[in-house]
Order: structure tokens, then sequence, then C-alpha cells
């Protein structure tokens, strides 16, 4: 089975470097990194990754939002919201809006293999 | 996590973040509606929380969760904005920048930050709360531009990268200086061909680094807002600060060494230039006063001009303090305007009747001229009496590599500028017997460099002088600027790369710079405009 391709999507450099590390050793491939909710959405439609892990604090447009346009992309891409404690009711809306789990920050490498085991 | 690791990319985003929250701040205060700038405060905050928690930055993290839950509430209207707010965030920002400043040197985060808290929370009084719900709260809901996959053109690299390349390409000058030398007794053909194709490669190089090296003033004067409003709440004033011409580059060597003069200009202009408010309305202003800091390109050379409407510069108080100084009032009666106010610059001088907390006695006008001398710059003084000063600075844009000369006196070999020679002559000691060598019809006065060090001086026979502009000479009477420096002997000219003096040794005698030759030995720039007034003035 090819590894699975991932799409990151945070405003913060620091962010995106640690999940990049995590999800490498864990033999997925990393094919984009988006620093807003825009670039979120338009890579996903371009590079149309397996996987993308959203923000849910962004400029542009935010995680949410992001959320809800890449669903509507009708593509095989499940969503994962990254978040940090304290934002668990907007996760509840993400799912909604079709994230299907969520890692609170910071992302350690347990959690964000959990989360991803769980799809 | 493993935080070692992330620690570098913490830094470079946090120190972006508060800036960002600095500018941020800034602009809120002067429009307290701005919902994209509260979003983007909002966003600055959470970042920092979110990374200071995963690094394990707890007073960081503490610090930012509180102020981005203001920043929530100021952003649903239940809390509105007070001046006391904007001073306890940017208070609250000094210390984060002061714990990140830990962070990078690898102190212990062992700041209180608690009555920093209590501030925010004093500050933030509750007002009427509007219901508003979760995903309300979320920003950055704006349409923006379609991004796409794209690697920038624009790199990052730490600013010290440059300044070694530098170093590299003023070796390389040194090597070529000799190869030079070597190219006058040589009979090949292809060797001075060779030399000169040399030269002009690192020409080529020099250029690029430099043209790499360069900053907009943006970069410096971003920060002056925040300067002057602290300076102008301190003194009970009311101050705009205006910019124009920023986007003008220079050299980040010279826009560092710019850094401090132009706050201690502007920080003069607020203490003693600006009028109190009633003052100001009592003589027909408005009562906000006025900083305006303008900036063009003159050629290779950068004019900044920083003026203000305060009063000032009063001539008569400054003829008295500069009679307190020892120059006599008769002589200061007939001096031209523009030489008058570079007394202003003379050290120890302030027209400033009050002692204020902010700049002492007005102290630092000779400190702030010396410096910008220092970069290769000049300062003038305009000013109109009731109407406000503007201090003109003209700066080099790039520098660095200076064409010096070498001269030699006993054993020690320093560098002269190139810049400040008008001539170099052989005479006899006895022509110089008076202290003085006949020049053009007039007599300039005779420096030993020796003895000037303290060090043992040649005597007899034959003897060099190099002439040299020696800046304004006020014990001679404006008659002649330049002066005579006895050396012993003088060598080659050569590009050298002059490193600024850092401290422990920023503020050496008679020194403005140094380099290294390419043996490896130390020689000192000469400050020959110092040599000589001190010189002259002593004798």
């Amino acid at each position: 089975m090819p590894p699975k391709r991932v799409l990151i999507a945070d405003d913060t450099e620091f962010f995106r470097a640690a999940l990049k590390d995590i999800l490498a050793r864990a033999g997925y491939e990393v094919v984009g990194e988006a620093s807003n909710g825009a670039e979120a959405i338009e890579l996903a439609r371009t590079l149309r990754p397996d996987l993308v892990l959203l923000d849910v604090v962004m400029p542009i447009k935010n995680g949410i939002e992001a959320a809800k346009a890449i669903s509507a992309l009708k593509l095989p891409i499940k969503i994962v919201m990254c978040t940090s404690l304290g934002y668990e009711p907007i996760v509840a809306e993400a799912v909604k809006a079709g994230a299907s789990g969520y890692i609170i920050k910071p992302p350690s490498e347990a959690k964000v293999l959990a989360a991803l085991n769980a799809l | 996590m493993d935080t070692s690791k992330y620690k570098a990319i913490y830094l470079q985003e946090a120190k972006a973040h508060l800036s960002g929250i600095e500018s941020g701040l800034l602009a809120l205060e002067r429009d307290p509606s701005g919902k994209e700038t509260l979003d983007t405060l909002f966003r600055h905050y959470h970042s920092i929380k979110g990374m200071s928690a995963s690094m394990g930055y707890t007073p960081i993290m503490r610090l930012a969760h509180a102020e981005e839950d203001l920043l929530d509430r100021l952003r649903k209207g239940s809390l509105a904005l007070s001046g006391a707010l904007i001073s306890a965030l940017l208070r609250c920002l000094d210390l984060k920048r002061d714990l990140v400043g830990k962070v990078e040197s690898g102190e212990p985060l062992d700041a209180s930050i608690d009555p920093f808290l209590e501030e925010l929370a004093s500050a933030s009084r509750p007002g009427q709360a509007t219901a508003a719900s979760p995903s309300a709260s979320l920003p950055g809901i704006a349409p923006g531009p379609q991004a796409g996959l794209r690697l920038s053109s624009i790199m990052r690299v730490e600013g010290r990268v440059f300044d070694e390349l530098l170093a590299t390409v003023g070796d390389l000058f040194m090597v070529l200086s000799s190869f030079r030398a070597l190219t006058h007794d040589s009979r090949s053909v292809e060797f001075k061909d060779g030399v000169h194709l040399l030269g002009k490669t690192i020409g080529t190089l020099h250029g690029s680094i430099l043209s790499a090296r360069m900053l907009p003033i943006e970069d410096l004067a971003a920060g002056l807002p925040r300067i002057v409003r602290d300076l102008a709440t301190g003194s009970g004033k009311e101050v705009s600060l205006y910019t124009e011409g920023m986007d003008i580059s220079l050299d980040r060597a010279i826009l560092e060494g710019l850094s401090s003069p132009l706050v201690h200009i502007i920080r003069n202009a607020i203490d003693h230039g600006i009028e109190t408010g009633s003052e100001r309305i009592a003589s027909g202003k408005l009562s906000m006063g006025s900083i305006r800091v303008r900036a063009h390109a003159r050629k290779d050379r950068a004019v900044i001009e920083v003026s203000d409407d305060g009063r000032g510069i009063q001539r008569e108080a400054l003829r008295r303090k500069a009679a307190d100084r020892g120059i006599p009032l008769e002589k200061t009666a007939s001096m031209p305007e523009k030489e008058l106010l570079k007394l202003v610059c003379l050290p120890g001088l302030s027209t400033a009747e009050e002692v204020s907390e902010t700049s002492g006695r007005g102290v630092g006008m000779d400190v702030v001229k010396d410096a910008i001398e220092g970069l290769g710059g000049t300062l003038e003084i305009e000013s109109e009496e009731g109407k406000g000063t503007k201090v003109v600075l003209e700066l080099p844009r790039t520098t660095l590599i200076t064409k010096a000369l070498i001269v030699g006196t006993g054993l020690e070999r320093f560098l002269v500028p190139i810049s400040k020679i008008e001539k170099v002559v052989e005479t006899s000691t006895e022509e110089i017997a008076d202290g003085t060598f006949g020049y053009e019809g007039a007599r300039l006065p005779v420096v030993p460099l020796a003895s000037i060090f303290g060090l043992p001086e040649k005597n007899g026979g034959t003897t060099t002088l190099v002439l040299v502009d020696g800046g304004l000479a006020l014990g001679q009477g404006g008659l002649s600027r330049l002066a005579a420096l006895k050396v012993d002997s003088f060598g080659a000219e050569i590009d050298a790369y002059v490193k600024p003096l850092l401290p422990p040794i920023s503020r050496l005698w008679g020194a403005s710079g140094m380099t290294m030759m390419v043996d490896g030995t130390p020689v000192f720039l000469l400050d020959v405009q110092q040599i000589i007034s001190r010189a002259v003035e002593g004798a």
C-alpha cells in the first residue's frame, strides 16, 4: 500500500514543522503545507491528499470554513482538526462540517497517531 | 515533543508575532474599531500561546492566554478598549520580549508575571456582554486572494551570515591589495591581467553582497511609533509621528548604527523641542505636536530628516551656554547661522533649561554627531525659533569597504581614510620647526601622530606629512580646515573592510574602526577629525 498523502494547514511554521516530523517518522508522505484556510482549500483541490490536518485559528479562512469547503469538493479526503485546549466546542462544529477527528495541541506523536489510526 | 529541535523556529516565529502585536496594538489605539486588527492580534496571541505551551514556556503561555481572552472579549464587544488597557497590553508585550530573550539565551523564565496579569485584569472592567456563538468568535473571515503552490523567492537568512560574507570579501580585498603591490615589480602581462580580472570579480561579488545586505529604513522605523508614544506619554505631551520615504534601503550595519542616534534625536525633540499642549495653544499652534521623519536617496547616500514643530533652538540661550563652555559671546555674535547651530553638538552643551528624566540635560547631541560621523555620515541642524527644529542626517547607503592609506609611525601602522586626505608631502624637519607647515599661503598646524598615541617620535632628516581635512576647527577662525598629520612613512592605498568598533572598545579615542591586515594584525582606522581637533585645542 502506498503511504498516505497528507496536507498540513497551520498558520504557524512551528506546528507545521512539528507535525511534519511526526508524520514522516510514522511513514506518511507530507505532500503540501498551507499557512491559511484559503490555501488549504486550494491545495486540497489540486494535490488531492488522502488526509488534511487543519488548524482551527488561521487567517483569511479559518479551519471550520476550510473544512466545509474541502468537504464540499466531494473528494475522498479525510479531515482532522488540530486545535488548542479550550476549543472543543468548535471541534463539534467542525465534525458537523465534515471533519473525522481532532488533535488537541501540542501534537505529540502518540496523540497524532491515535487520531489518525482511529480514522 | 522534542523541544530543543524546535527552539529556533519558535524564536523566529515568536519574535515575528511580537512585532505583529506591537504594530497591531498601536493601530488599535488609532482606530479602536478595527475589526481586522482585532482578529489579527487575536491570532498572534493565540499562536504564541500554542507554541509556548508546546515548548513548556509556561509564563509566556499564561500571559498570552490571558491576553487572548481579552482580545476575544474585545472582538465580541463585551469589553471596551481603553488607553489603560493598551498600555497594560504593551507592558505585557515588553515582558514577553524579555522572556523570549531569556529563552534565546537559555536563562530560566523566572520573571514574576502575576503583577502583569493583575494589571490586565484591572484594566479590563467588564462592559455590556453581547451573546455570541463560538463560531462567531473565530477570526479571519475575510475574502483572500486565491493561493497557489509557490515557493517564495524571498529567503530568510540570519543577518550575521551577511556580516561574515562581507568580512570575507574584505579579506579578499586585502589579498588583492597585496597582489596589486606585486604587479608593480612584475613583468608578466598574464599576471597583471589576472590580478586585474580578480579585482573586477571581487568588485562584482562585493556589489552583490552589498545589495543583499540592504534593508528598508522601515525595518528600523517600525519601532518608532511605540517609542514616540511612550516618550510623549512620559512627558505629558501629545505628539504624532509622520514618516515618509521609509522604503529607502541602507546597509543593515548602517541602519543598526542609526538606531540609537535616531532615537536620541526624537527623544530630544519630544523632551526639549515640542512644547506642552497649553504652551502650544498659547502660541497659536495645535495642541498636538508633530515629528516627521523623511528619507530620500541622494546618489549613493541617504538623507534622513527628523523635524519637529516645537519651540526651536533659542539662539541667545545657545550663545550663553557656549560662553560657559569657553566660546566668547563676541565670537558667536558674528557666527553664521549654520555654524552657530553646530554648537549644539559641543560636548555637554544643552539649551534645555529644565532637567528631564528621559534625556537628562539634553546630553547627547555630541554623542549623536560622533555616532553619525562614525558611520561615515554628516549631521546638520536647521532651526527656526518658535517654529521648530530639523536635524538632517546624510549617510552612506553602503559602506564598510573604505579606501585608506597605510601610514606608519615607529613600528605601528594606522589607516587614514582617503576621503579625508588632501595631499601627502615630504618635507624637511626644519620646514616644520615652529609646529606649522606652509601650504597654499596658510600655516597648517602640524600634528605628530606618534606623540598623539604616546609613541616614540622620529626626528631629523625628511619627514612625511599627510594633509588632512580636520573638519571645523573652531580655534582657527575658519581660515583652513586642513591640518598636517606627521608620520614616519606611508605605504599602499588599500580597500579595507573596516569593522565598526563594538563593545567593549566602542569608544576608543582617535579610532573609528579597525581592520585585520592579511597577516592577521589589527590596524585602526584613524578618526582624523577627533585627533586634529583634540591636538589643535590642546595646543
